[in-house]
């Protein structure tokens, strides 16, 4: 049950809060709507805070301009660029590692077919004197 | 969770890097925070400078958000009014002439004034006003917070800000008027 509104209290709140009941704090609306119904020295004060309502809500400020809104959104964090970035880094080692794999298997398919080329690849420096072997000697 | 902050949903998929969330957020909340910059700094110029770093603390926090006490609206308005009461502290600072005043506003007589030179009036005589009656008229009037939040904002209780609210009002009509002479 809401408590009966009284004059002064009614007054304070259209000091405050202007003409319209929205404005008024939401606890105490439904009161001072029911005093402003029955009490005749509610219209005069409603009147006042009305002419006041209406000045300050002539003031009108600029929409935001296209400049700010664009650096305001440039500003926010760039989930979708790491992710690519991402996706680009593993690409190139995906990339890299399908390389070598390509490399390794041609490898030893050549081995496969050619043993003397494999020998050569496999001993590479078999026409190399073996280091324990001094060199006079080998001569 | 979400279900009490209307903004809690967005804020998550902001918070997730979300693009288009983000997007969404700024044409929701970029109007509405421009205006309280600009009508508690009187200066659109530093207004969007600081709406520029309140979106900053925006994106640095909305991953870390949870929702609790305050909603993401309130916390946004309590950064942005703080970063405008630190804007006017500072230029305080820096000594005013001690004939510094707000230029008179210009009458609102004349049935043919325009909406926009009513507007200017009403603007110059807002920022005439005591700094604390112009943040209590701001947050109540124009940013439509419930009381008890634009006096938490403010650090004060319900009954100062009502005080704060009628004498705003009183004396933003008085220089109105003042300007009608």
């Amino acid at each position: 049950m809401t408590e009966p509104m009284d004059f002064a209290r009614f007054e304070t709140l259209v000091a405050a809060y202007g003409a319209t009941p929205n404005r008024w704090p939401e606890e105490e609306r439904a009161a001072a709507e029911a005093f402003a119904r029955t009490d005749p020295r509610a219209a005069g004060l409603l009147s006042q805070a009305d002419a006041i309502d209406a000045l300050l809500f002539a003031h009108r400020v600029a929409e935001p301009s296209r400049t700010l809104r664009a650096m305001v959104l440039e500003s926010a964090p760039k989930r979708r660029r790491i992710i690519t970035r991402v996706r680009l880094w593993w690409g190139a080692l995906a990339l890299a590692l399908t390389a070598a794999g390509g490399v390794l298997a041609g490898s030893a398919a050549a081995a496969a077919l050619d043993p003397v080329t494999a020998n050569v690849q496999l001993y590479p420096h078999d026409d190399v004197p073996s280091p324990d072997v001094p060199e006079e000697n080998a001569l | 969770m979400s279900l009490d902050d209307p903004d809690g949903e967005l804020v998550r998929r902001v918070g997730e890097g979300d693009a288009l969330a983000v997007e969404a957020l700024v044409a929701r909340k970029l109007p509405r925070m421009t205006a309280l910059a600009h009508r508690l700094l009187g200066d659109r110029a530093e207004a969007e400078d600081v709406v520029q770093e309140l979106f900053l603390r925006v994106w640095k926090s909305a991953g870390a958000w949870r929702p609790g006490a305050a909603r993401f609206d309130t916390w946004m308005h309590r950064v942005a009014y703080n970063l405008c009461t630190d804007r006017i502290r500072k230029r305080r600072e820096v000594a005013l002439p001690e004939t510094w005043d707000a230029p008179d506003p210009q009458p609102l007589a004349d049935a043919a004034i325009s909406a926009e030179q009513q507007s200017d009036a009403v603007g110059l005589a807002l920022a005439a006003l005591a700094p604390r009656q112009r943040e209590a008229i701001v947050l109540t009037y124009y940013q439509e917070l419930p009381n008890r939040d634009a006096a938490a904002l403010m650090g004060i209780g319900v009954d100062a800000l009502e005080s704060l609210l009628a004498r705003g009002r009183r004396a933003l009509k008085a220089r109105l008027e003042e300007g009608d002479d």
